[in-house]
């Protein structure tokens, strides 16, 4: 029996009625991992497409990729280099164990690097994987609707954008808010106006600041404290952080930082075919860049000599903390954006401006961009309505003209 | 239009209620004002007590304090003054007032404080006629907030016996462990200045090291809070240095003040 | 007219003044970081209303209603200040965090709402009861509040340790949000939904309805 004709097989069990009616959701999941959803567009719509969320999703999800093995590697890789400076020569536990099985500590060996890296990523995936889809499945089931495959994006968006360090449970609690309160409270994938992967974050951050922000989170050795770039910057100025790294470093990656976010090059190559394939709209990623560097400039222009980030060049801004990751995946969010076309330059600019504005003038966060992203989300609504109604009016105007 | 409404209803109401408010509420005041004071009184020397690492759970406060005797310093001349009153004097309240303050010229101004008082209240617990622990009121701006609070220096104006904040608004977490008992607890024993009596005082990254040399000098920095760490050293760098209360302790080791 | 013990209960569950009518979110967010000041401003904003709804029906025969919200206003700040005064006198730390908030009871709409809804409308014995229940109703959240937030976000309750912290050698690593005031936010939104998927009743009903697509036959 094949697999397509033991799913049909079992599928009257779920359906209304059925013996296993409350698990239709799992069902529904595990059938369209395996073959294209039966559903296909009816009614009076007029864009019929070959591409769905589904298809959407699990582009994203791939996408993402070149960030996550960068990012594994370079976990392995600052900590490798870190090890000797505190006088560490290998992990305990279940990590030490796994990266015995697989490799040594050999900070040259990119593999040595990339498994040390798996190491920590892993449970961190592991667990926002299985905690986030258990509410998902759960709020699935109860309402009975279908379990949605973005959820890929958010369960790998949001275990990139940790800090390597976090400890589980904050993950696991992360993520539960995350899906919860940024997305399921306000009906599920599609009614939510938050990202839900930053929603997560943002919770962690203000609920456990001395696990998500601070020296001694971004490399995965214990009792090793090292400052981002963008601390090095704003406590010691770009002299400091120009002796520390280069700009080629920090573009390809091997600083220290969130897992996903570290390399500009690696989230470039899974962006921009998220842009040709037209699913990150190329209007947002533009009005981020406009508004980075626009502002940019002007606090440049301005520069103060008390305050180290005014002299931050754009294309620095463009390549330290979660810029590039937020510009390319996570301001792109089709949901939480804003849907004009116009309004998506808009949306774009805000997030810009808002990151630099974060980053320069306030003392507390480095960085800025995941609540520039949240900040624009709230804003996305109302963006939409003033180029509604601009456009009606425009129209209005031209119909009492003629 | 019912009866309530006339115009001369109106005033009656309004009037009658007006005055048997104004009863209630000036009553209460006048009865309570008494209790009041004493207790905001006792408050103040409470977390002076507190701050100073003074506090002795089983005596009262009144009686704690006793011993303690409020003083007005000249920051100028660094002498104590009699010319105002110390239980009137809120040298926070002065510190806003033009009148009794003056602009910290931005280049001294490392705690941006912005504006200092001429006079400040300092708190002396005397012992057979010599001074045995001095209470300082400092304060500096950290990461968000202006952080309040005291440093008690044994006679010698060089050994801390406690210091700590009563109002701060910092980080939950990261800078607003400023009043982590463990933290505070770092300082006792430490010494602000040097042989020379420079100010020597710095805030460690990491936890400091027994071993160092400089190790009286040093207290562990906040973990996670930069920015409160530096506003915590440079508040005591400036209200011990010259500009401060520098002169004033000078005066004090030389019997002057 | 309901009974007395109507009148004291429906405002805890049945019509709670912040879960059902969103009043009162303010004090609400900034009190209940604590357990502490959470039960003193529960009991003063519940003794104020109280005594402002019985003070108002007393005179409710006598006051012009061109100037009955500044009535009610004056009776209530009056009420206010009174418990202000006492608080400093007999509780002064615990006033000091509340700072504004005892002041804040003035503007607080459970007090200028039960003024003008009901103690207008009845005898002064049944407006204090009602005073008391929308009090209890108005406690019942910001108790709720306090000990969550104080439990989680500090590890403490009432000041006394609960769970050790981290920070002092325990195993608890609070969780700094729950002293934020916005996590009182989430946490009344949390309550609502829970209250509203216990009493249907409660839900409202939406804006508007997404029409049904139209058939192909029918755009054709």
């Amino acid at each position: 029996m094949s697999l397509r004709q033991f799913l049909d097989k079992i599928e009257p069990n779920f359906h209304k009625g059925g013996k296993y009616e409350k698990w239709y959701a799992l069902y529904e999941a595990a059938d369209t991992i395996f073959y294209t959803p039966g559903k296909v567009t009816g009614g009076t719509a007029h864009v019929r497409d070959g591409i769905d969320l589904k298809r959407i999703m699990i582009t994203v999800w791939f996408c993402a990729f070149p960030a996550m093995f960068f990012g594994m590697y370079n976990v392995g890789l600052q900590a490798l280099q870190a090890m000797p400076t505190v006088g560490v020569s290998e992990v305990d536990g279940l990590r030490g164990a796994f990266i015995s099985l697989f490799s040594s500590y050999d900070v040259n060996s990119w593999w040595d690097c990339l498994i040390y890296g798996a190491a920590y990523f892993l449970p961190v995936y592991i667990v926002t994987f299985v905690v986030g889809g258990f509410w998902e499945v759960l709020f699935a089931s109860v309402r009975g609707h279908e379990v949605n495959e973005g959820f890929f994006v958010t369960s790998i968006l949001f275990a990139l954008i940790l800090p390597p360090t976090i400890p589980l449970w904050q993950v696991a609690l992360g993520i539960s808010f995350g899906v919860v309160i940024g997305k399921e409270v306000f009906g599920g994938t599609g009614k939510n106006f938050l990202n839900p992967a930053l929603t997560g974050r943002a919770f962690l951050f203000f609920a456990y600041p001395a696990q998500l922000s601070g020296d001694a989170v971004w490399t995965a050795v214990d009792n090793f404290t090292g400052a981002t770039a963008l601390g090095v910057a704003a406590a010691d100025g770009m002299d400091a952080l120009q002796n520390t790294y280069t700009w080629a470093q920090a573009f390809v990656g091997t600083i220290p930082g969130s897992i996903g976010e570290t390399s500009t090059l690696a989230i470039m190559l899974g962006g921009f075919v998220l842009l040709i394939t037209g699913i990150a709209s190329w209007r947002i990623v533009s009005g981020v860049m406009i508004g980075m560097i626009a502002t940019s400039l002007l606090f440049n222009a301005i520069s103060s000599e008390s305050n180290y980030m005014f002299a931050m060049p754009w294309y620095w801004h463009l390549v330290l903390g979660g810029f590039a990751f937020g510009m390319f995946f996570m301001a792109t969010d089709p949901v939480s954006a804003s849907m004009t076309n116009t309004g998506k330059w808009y949306f774009g600019g805000l997030i810009g401006v808002m990151v630099v504005l974060i980053r320069v003038i306030n003392p507390a966060f480095p960085e800025g961009m995941m609540l520039a992203i949240l900040f624009a989300n709230l804003f996305a609504p109302l963006i939409d309505h003033f180029v509604v109604q601009a456009n009606i009016k425009r129209r209005e105007a031209r119909l009492n003209v003629s | 239009m019912s009866a309530n409404d006339s115009i001369k209803k109106t005033i009656t109401v309004s009037v009658l209620l007006c005055l048997v408010c104004s009863v209630l509420v000036s009553g209460a005041a006048v009865m309570l004002r008494d209790t009041q004071k004493q207790n905001k009184q006792l408050d103040k020397q409470r977390s002076i007590l507190e701050i100073a690492g003074l506090m002795q759970p089983d005596k009262s406060i009144a009686e704690q304090f006793a011993a303690i005797t409020p003083k007005i310093v000249d920051l100028q001349s660094g002498q104590f003054t009699d010319e105002i009153n110390a239980s009137g004097y809120d040298q926070r309240k002065a510190a806003k007032d033009p009148k009794q303050s003056d602009i910290v010229p931005a280049d001294q101004d490392i705690a941006s404080i912005k504006r200092k008082a001429h006079y400040a209240t300092v708190y002396v617990v005397e012992k057979n006629n010599s001074i045995d622990t001095i209470i300082l009121p400092v304060h500096g701006y950290g990461l968000w907030s202006t952080m309040y609070g005291f440093l008690a220096l044994k006679g010698d104006t060089k050994t801390v016996v406690g210091f700590g904040f009563y109002d701060q608004g910092e980080t939950p977490g990261l800078g607003g462990e400023v009043d982590n008992p463990k933290w505070k607890a770092l300082w006792t024993g430490k010494e602000v200045f040097d042989d020379q009596f420079k100010v020597k005082i710095n805030l460690v990254k990491g936890a400091a090291n027994p071993s160092n040399p400089n190790f009286d000098h040093q207290v562990d920095g906040l973990a996670g809070a930069t920015l409160t760490t530096r506003g915590v050293e440079n508040l005591l760098h400036y209200w011990l240095g010259e500009n401060g209360f520098g002169p004033f302790l000078a005066n004090l080791r030389a019997g002057k003040a | 007219m309901s009974t007395t013990k109507e009148t004291i209960l429906s405002p805890i569950f049945d019509n709670n003044p912040i879960a059902l009518q969103i009043l009162g979110i303010c004090s609400a967010l900034a009190v209940t970081s604590n357990l502490q000041t959470t039960v003193v401003m529960c009991i003063a904003l519940t003794l104020v209303t109280a005594f402002s709804n019985m003070s108002v029906s007393l005179i409710r025969h006598h006051i012009p209603s061109s100037i009955r919200i500044i009535v009610q206003m004056t009776i209530i700040a009056s009420l206010v200040i009174v418990v202000d005064q006492v608080l400093k006198a007999f509780a002064y730390s615990i006033s000091k965090q509340l700072s504004v908030f005892v002041g804040l009871i003035i503007t607080n709409c459970i007090v200028m709402g039960r003024a003008e809804a009901f103690a207008m409308k009845n005898p002064p014995i049944p407006s204090f009861i009602d005073g008391v229940g929308n009090g209890l109703g108005y406690s019942i959240i910001l108790l709720t509040l306090g000990f969550i937030r104080e439990l989680f976000g500090a590890g403490k309750l009432f000041g006394v340790e609960i769970l050790p912290l981290v920070s002092e050698g325990g195993w608890y690593q609070p969780n700094g949000m729950l002293l934020l005031p916005p996590s009182a936010f989430f946490l009344i939104g949390l309550l609502i939904w829970g209250l509203r998927t216990w009493k249907k009743s409660q839900v409202e009903q939406p804006d508007y309805k997404l029409a049904a697509h139209s058939k192909y036959k029918e755009a054709m």
